[in-house]
């Protein structure tokens, strides 16, 4: 919004504020002050008027005294020089009698994010956070933060960082949870805030005393805290039980993750704790609050990942009602589809079907795609529902049924008859791609079974020159092909044209190039094309068990109640993509001492580099390692895990090119799966000169989920495995670079 | 992930829900709402940079994803545009949105975004794009104190209002008191609290639940109550409440046949939990004026308080015809107040007529609704409404939903689940009100 006669008017506001009339009456004061500010908001460049407004902040009204610093904070960053006018007029009011005043311009001071300020700083922050009023310790103890991030990479001062610690102690519950946030921050690099016994035993005694935010916070940080026995263990749950059914949703979300990784060892524990929380769960599910049911539905799917069977009882309370907005609906399908069972699968069906033909076509052909998911254990019922649907004739509906059908065929064979019968007439309602796609691809595979297929398919041939979408055309090649082989009187004519078509007036190269391809192969006699085309399929039931285990509560316990189940987990690992995420240890969290520079240089190849990486940290890993296949794996499975990350990877794994690598930096391959296998995996064993080993295990479960890396280490020694760590990441790095 | 979460960068950027720009896909998505039109970009009303870590550019990228993802019909209130993940809700017609580039606590943040809210609404009743441009300055002043460098820090609105004041934009000279609240161990409550009268009220609110299916059945029922109390008492007072509550019935082996089994109780901050877990007495220090003690949920069999059967014809190119009966399934000796049905027309329906057995029908065409409204509804009662409209010879293309009636009323001194709350101790309170009953249909048949 651009301002336009900014000049008159900043020269008219510096009038104003120099008035001495104004400034005499304290609300025509801070009414001129208000303008500037309005001005600012605008967009207006008040940056002229800055020495006028440090003067207003002298004033006694505190609600001026706001308004400047609001004034001064947005202007600091362009103006240093003049800002520190304003430093001084707030170090004034450090040690101003009133409490407000002084937590406000602690405050202020700190929120100034211009270089320099820290010198200023220092005084004030330490006599802050000895004040005798809670208000200003709450400022100045996140002040310390603000001030150690201004610093930057300099040294952390062990004073400041023990003055805090015993802050920990203060009487305010507030002051508490600043504390262990300014904590946190101030110790980024080593980790974050060291949670020892007394202090673990302190904060569960003041959880009471906490305000919903600080209890949720609390639970977070507890996380860190490893029990020493199973007794201490078990009164830490005690203790914290009520937190379970808290009024505060996000307070029942980080007890329910502190309750499932504290008690990572009991499953039986776990399976208590999920039963606990049904109840508040269900209610968020219920929420009045849109975001909350729809994080709530994302933690229930979670959960159903585990425990299939867990809200079966209560399937209607994932009814969708009418108001809800989509991305509630969509979740409560999903949630329908998995907790579906003998008992309820009729009503479930029933409700799914009413979605069907609601008015939006999102939703309708969401509820079939669910209703699709549930035919792979129900078939018969659903695909008699979908083929009900199909009668319609509606655009949207039949071409989602037929995407349906074509995935069901795949996964359950047995429904194939069912299908082809249902299959003529869709093609008149069918106009986009996917259901063109799936349409075809059933009649191309099916088509002995579907009498009238190659006529369907010869309308599709005839139309091929107004047809869109070139995915379209080289489905309509393959299934051709296909039904030709097994239906040669009636096809091969058409066929002939398609291919004329294909290979002579196609424009796009990709259909173009299948069509050569096809041509080329049928050269090559009818035999061959059966073998090509007609060859053994992967077993589809693989797939299926794959989707259906369930995962142990272990392996999603730790992003619990993070951002990770409200994107979902294809999402999130394309988000995560994004930006390398931060290693998480299990025990004493560590410092990642990535370097930039010493990655750009190997991942050009220079293996002096890696060679020598090794050395730079306190880890030397000795060459020949002797460890067998046995041994491996019964000292991996004595060990606790050390370290849990993901890596990113894209694209294929190369089993050589990694094992080559790893050796050069003293990593010995103890077993590795063969290219191209899905998940793939690898153990690697290493040892350092004070003979503590390095076990590892990679896991790539599908390309560009990013590369799971578990360490296990033989004695705790947080610093070795840091650098054993960013060791291995580097050289993962080098060979991820590699594959692309 | 083992570093606790952090959700610190933190901006509100609250930003007209309108786009400031005559583009034609937004008739698609705000019903022809664009009332306003005016600039060719988009600005945040106001914005709170708390840590400095995600700039405020970042903002426009959310309102772009925002309408993309709104027009793919994969909206979601999480989005992520490169290394920021914007978490937003909608308020009226408001956009609070909080970013942030770290892994944390979703469920925090939207209750952090619905805390600002009820701020803000308890500072000026309303929270819409007006009453932040006039209360600019409380509203820098709320932001302030609700947040700091991306923490939430007093967040009570009773505690706010102590030391920041709308009196105090207009009148204030250097009070600078911040309230003994804010350094008390009792967050909730100041000391030194004074009243002449000492008087509590209590409120129980209960709201069915009802989702009924096309043909008349009712699949899912549940009861939400929540008991409200009005607290003028002078000092630090503490209450004793009793509820007739099975699990206690049965604990002091009084019969069950009047107690209320409660799933899912929640209580207000203030309420020492330890207490009820021992002897189901709810114990506690109440914060001063209204508040919610506790809320707890029960599945029972409940039958529609006010049953409504609908007869819609719709006549093509002529006319629609709607027929609404409700009946009243309550016990005849009470009376439900205020009873709004709201039956929804056609949205290119015109010339009303109606006839109504009792109350009056008035049309909303900007809700495209009926409203029938009852003043007062004895239990086992039947009365009709009958409505004609009119419909244009010109048909529009698009489909239209069947959105469900709805019906809102309320029945003083009566509640569905039978709950009955009595103090405990504490002699010389009085106890005034009645409880209430709202209800509201998610479903209800439709022809």
């Amino acid at each position: 919004m651009p301002y336009l006669g900014g000049e008159e008017a900043v020269r008219e506001l510096r009038r104003a504020l120099a008035n001495p009339h104004v400034q005499a009456d304290r609300l025509r004061y801070r009414a001129a002050v208000l303008r500037v500010i309005r001005h600012m908001a605008q967009g207006a460049d008040v940056s002229g008027l800055f020495p006028e407004m440090v003067k207003a902040s002298a004033a006694a009204d505190v609600v001026q005294k706001k308004l400047v610093s609001l004034y001064v904070r947005a202007q600091a960053p362009r103006q240093p020089q003049l800002a520190l006018l304003a430093v001084n007029t707030l170090r004034k009011d450090c040690s101003h009698p009133s409490p407000a005043v002084r937590g406000l311009a602690l405050r202020s001071m700190c929120g100034l994010r211009m270089p320099g300020i820290q010198e200023y700083l220092q005084q004030p922050l330490l006599s802050g956070l000895r004040d005798k009023a809670s208000y200003v310790r709450r400022a100045a103890v996140l002040g310390c933060a603000k001030m150690v991030k201004l610093q930057g990479d300099s040294e952390v001062d062990g004073a400041l960082v023990n003055e805090l610690y015993s802050l920990l102690r203060d009487q305010d519950p507030i002051v508490v949870v600043n504390c262990l946030r300014a904590l946190e921050e101030i110790l980024k690099k080593e980790g974050g805030v060291v949670i020892n016994k007394p202090i673990a035993h302190h904060l569960l005694n003041r959880m009471a005393d906490l305000d919903q935010w600080g209890q949720s916070e609390v639970l977070a940080f507890l996380l860190r805290y490893r029990p020493r026995s199973e007794e201490e263990l078990f009164d830490i749950l005690n203790l914290l039980d009520g937190y379970l059914k808290s009024s505060s949703p996000s307070v029942v979300m980080a007890a329910t993750k502190l309750f499932l990784v504290l008690a990572r060892e009991y499953p039986h524990v776990q399976a208590d704790v999920l039963v606990r929380v049904k109840g508040p769960l269900l209610s968020a599910c219920t929420s009045e609050s849109r975001e909350l049911c729809f994080t709530a539905l994302c933690h229930v799917r979670q959960i159903l990942g585990s425990l299939p069977g867990h809200f079966s009882s209560h399937y209607k309370k994932f009814f969708c009602s009418y108001s809800e907005p989509h991305y509630i609906k969509c979740q409560k399908m999903e949630v329908l589809c998995e907790l579906v069972n003998d008992e309820n699968v009729q009503q479930v069906l029933e409700e799914l079907k009413g979605y069907c033909t609601d008015v939006s076509v999102e939703l309708a052909q969401g509820a079939i795609f669910a209703i699709g998911n549930i035919a792979r254990t129900y078939t018969e019922q659903c695909v008699g529902i979908l083929t009900e649907l199909l009668g319609l004739q509606q655009e949207h509906i039949t071409s989602a049924v037929v995407q349906a059908f074509r995935d069901l065929v795949w996964l359950c064979p047995q429904c194939t008859a069912a299908v082809c019968r249902a299959l003529p007439g869709c093609e008149d309602a069918i106009q986009d791609s996917e259901g063109k796609q799936a349409l075809i691809w059933l009649l191309g595979a099916h088509g002995e079974k579907v009498p009238n297929a190659p006529y369907v398919l010869e309308e599709f041939v005839e139309n091929v020159k107004s047809e869109m979408f070139p995915v379209v055309k080289m489905e309509l090649l393959t299934a051709l092909v296909r039904l030709f082989l097994s239906r040669p009187a009636e096809c091969q004519d058409m066929l002939g044209r398609l291919l004329y078509y294909c290979i002579e007036e196609e424009m796009d190269m990709a259909v173009r190039d299948r069509g050569l391809f096809y041509y080329r192969l049928l050269q090559s006699g009818v035999e061959e094309v059966k073998r090509v085309l007609c060859g053994p399929t992967s077993d589809p039931s693989l797939g299926l068990l794959e989707d259906q285990t369930e995962r142990p509560v272990n392996t999603w316990a730790s992003e619990f109640n993070t951002l990770a189940p409200v994107y979902g987990r294809e999402r999130w690992a394309l988000v995560a993509a994004h930006e390398p995420p931060e290693p998480s240890y299990a025990y004493s969290p560590c410092t990642d001492s990535r370097n930039k520079d010493t990655e750009s240089l190997i991942s050009e190849g220079n293996e002096d580099v890696l060679k020598g990486h090794p050395d730079t940290g306190s880890l030397t890993l000795i060459p020949d390692v002797h460890l067998t296949a046995e041994q491996f794996e019964k000292t991996w499975l004595s060990l606790d895990m050390s370290c849990r990350l993901s890596l990113p990877w894209h694209g294929a794994v190369y089993p050589d090119a990694v094992q080559t690598a790893l050796h050069v930096v003293h990593i010995q391959t103890i077993a590795m799966s063969k290219a191209g296998v899905q998940p793939w995996k690898a153990y690697l064993g290493a040892q350092d000169d004070t003979g503590c080993l390095f076990l590892t295990e990679l896991l790539l479960e599908e390309a560009d989920a990013g590369m799971q890396v578990s360490v296990k280490q033989s004695e705790a020694r947080p610093e070795a495995l840091q650098t054993f760590v960013s060791v291995l990441r580097t050289v993962m790095g080098t060979v991820a670079g590699l594959g692309s | 992930m083992g570093q606790g979460h952090h959700w610190r960068p933190f901006a509100v950027g609250l930003g007209p829900p309108w786009l400031r720009g005559p583009l034609p896909w937004v008739r698609a998505t705000t019903g022809g709402h664009l009332l306003w039109v005016s600039g060719p970009s988009l600005w945040p009303l106001i914005s709170r940079n708390y840590k400095g870590d995600v700039g405020l550019g970042e903002i426009e990228n959310f309102m772009g994803l925002l309408l993309q993802r709104e027009e793919e019909g994969t909206l979601a209130p999480l989005l992520t545009h490169g290394h920021v993940h914007f978490l937003w809700i909608k308020h009226a017609n408001l956009y609070l949105v909080a970013t942030t580039k770290k892994n944390g606590n979703a469920s925090l943040v939207y209750s952090f975004l619905y805390k600002v809210v009820e701020v803000f609404c308890e500072y000026f009743k309303e929270l819409e794009e007006e009453s932040i441009r006039d209360n600019f300055v409380i509203v820098y002043e709320l932001l302030d104190e609700l947040m700091d460098f991306g923490f939430p820090q007093t967040t009570d609105s009773k505690i706010l209002q102590e030391y920041i004041t709308q009196e105090g934009n207009k009148l204030e000279t250097g009070k600078s008191r911040v309230p003994t609240t804010v350094t008390n161990a009792v967050s909730w409550r100041s000391e030194g609290i004074r009243y002449k009268k000492n008087e509590v009220f209590i409120d129980v609110i209960e709201s069915v639940n009802l989702l009924v299916s096309a043909n008349g059945s009712v699949l899912l029922s549940e009861v939400v109550g929540t008991i409200k109390l009005k607290v003028f008492l002078s000092g630090m007072p503490e209450l004793r409440l009793g509820l007739n509550d099975r699990v206690l019935f049965e604990l002091t082996g009084r019969g069950t046949n009047k107690s209320v089994e409660l799933e899912d109780v929640k209580f207000h901050q203030c309420v020492r939990l330890s207490r009820f877990d021992n002897d189901r007495t709810i114990s506690f220090i109440p914060p001063d004026g209204d508040f919610e003690l506790m809320s707890y949920r029960l599945h029972t069999q409940v039958k529609p308080l006010i049953w409504i059967e609908s007869v819609i014809e719709k006549f093509s190119h002529s006319r629609v015809e709607i027929m609404v009966k409700a009946k009243g399934q309550f016990k005849k000796q009470s009376v439900a107040n205020g009873v709004e049905i709201a039956v929804p027309v056609p949205s290119d329906a015109d010339s009303p007529k109606f006839k109504t057995t009792v109350g009056s029908a008035k049309y909303l065409p900007e809700k495209n609704l009926v409203i029938w409204t009852i003043k007062s509804f004895p239990g086992g009662k039947e009365h009709l409404m009958r409505a004609h409209f009119g419909l244009p010879s010109v048909e529009k293309e698009e489909e239209e939903g069947r959105p469900p009636i709805a019906v809102r009323f309320e029945i003083p001194y009566f509640t569905v689940s039978g709950i009955q709350v009595t103090p405990a101790g504490s002699p010389g309170w009085c106890l005034q009100g009645g409880g209430d009953v709202t209800c509201g249909f998610s479903r209800v048949v439709a022809p």
